[in-house]
């Protein structure tokens, strides 16, 4: 379903220069580990999933969209990426290969992105599964990446928590689609992540 | 302090720092709020002796923590859905018990050192589980209620994530 209010979005080009901005700035999700010492405790898996920005805007797009569907959206969303995204990670952890895993990470913030942007309401269901099915590829990404060691239970918590945070805050940025002012810029910051996912999808094909 | 004191307190910290128990103590904490039901607290409690009770028998070393992360994996999707059958919820609750017994050996010199740190384990465990439950069954309001099914959420997929670290 289409919103009267899409006509509204900003300037292309300013957004173009913002995005191109941020991707310079972050690195794909491959590259989270900063240092080796780093990853050894909750700190470092709370660092994990916030040095890659295709991620960190995918994270907030599940809270945004969560927000913008409202109830039980709002809460099933941000409850089932981070089950099936442990799956992913799990999967990766044991060695098995997923095909396009960072194509799947950047296309996972342009649906979500246009998604909001576009002010999409699909079924409850829907929503879910296209949500579940990303985070196989964000799981993965990350679980290729996760140290093995005696800290692994901090480590796995930190950067759950961190994960659940960037959720979150999408959530609360989300909130705003309450007012008709709040909506635009909600949607606004679909267009955003979906220009995001686009600079990495290009990087990544 | 004195020394039986001391290993007392050091048992008593031990489930709150090490965060494998933290994990699991928190998804049941989290269900037994949820679902108010002070039953399963009786049930962990007994399970957590018959633990001790075996570590007194000198009992090999035992998978004890894969199954208090198994553990909590379940609870925690269990808190997420807001679904949880009573046999099932006290089936886990006297596993939690015995596994996190079983996973807290003393490492004490003399005997009366090990029962005091035994005694701190317990009482800690009770003490951090009673508290966080009853803080979850008092969470009434509507976003606290998504709050502790989203914790619920967290603690299942940390639990899966180390979970497949170990089985590897």
């Amino acid at each position: 379903m289409r919103d009267p209010d899409h006509s509204k979005i900003a300037h292309p080009g300013h957004a173009a220069a913002i995005v191109a901005l941020m991707v310079l700035a972050g690195g794909p999700a491959s590259a989270h580990i900063v240092d080796g010492s780093a990853a050894g405790g909750f700190l470092g898996g709370f660092a994990h999933p916030l040095f890659g920005l295709d991620h960190v805007v995918a994270m907030i797009a599940v809270g945004l969209w969560g927000a913008f569907l409202g109830p039980p959206a709002i809460w099933l969303l941000p409850i089932t990426f981070p089950l099936v995204m442990a799956c992913g990670g799990a999967i990766a952890i044991l060695g098995v290969a997923v095909p396009g895993v960072e194509i799947g990470i950047a296309s996972s913030a342009i649906v979500l992105g246009a998604m909001i942007a576009l002010a999409a309401r699909p079924p409850l269901v829907g929503a879910a599964l296209i949500v579940a099915a990303f985070a196989i590829f964000h799981g993965h990404a990350h679980g290729a990446e996760l140290p093995p060691g005696s800290d692994v239970v901090a480590f796995s918590v930190g950067f759950v928590v961190a994960t659940g945070l960037l959720h979150l805050s999408g959530i609360a940025f989300g909130l705003l689609a309450r007012w008709p002012a709040g909506r635009i810029g909600v949607r606004v910051a679909g267009v955003g992540i979906a220009l995001v996912g686009l600079a990495f999808l290009s990087k990544a094909v | 302090m004195s020394g039986l004191l001391q290993t007392f307190v050091e048992g008593f910290i031990n489930p709150l720092v090490t965060p494998a128990h933290v994990l699991t103590l928190l998804a049941l904490a989290l269900l037994l709020g949820q679902q108010n039901r002070p039953v399963s607290f009786l049930v962990f409690a007994l399970g957590l002796a018959g633990g001790f009770v075996a570590i007194v028998l000198a009992v090999e070393a035992t998978p004890a923590r894969t199954v208090l992360l198994a553990s909590a994996a379940v609870l925690g999707v269990m808190v997420a859905a807001a679904w949880a059958p009573k046999p099932l919820a006290l089936l886990l609750a006297a596993i939690m018990g015995t596994a996190l017994a079983l996973d807290s050996p003393p490492q004490a010199v003399t005997i009366a050192d090990a029962y005091a740190t035994l005694a701190g384990t317990a009482l800690g465990a009770c003490a951090m589980l009673f508290v966080v439950a009853t803080i979850a069954a008092h969470a009434n309001a509507d976003w606290q209620r998504l709050g502790v099914r989203i914790l619920g959420s967290w603690i299942a997929a940390s639990a899966i994530l180390v979970l497949a670290v170990w089985l590897k």
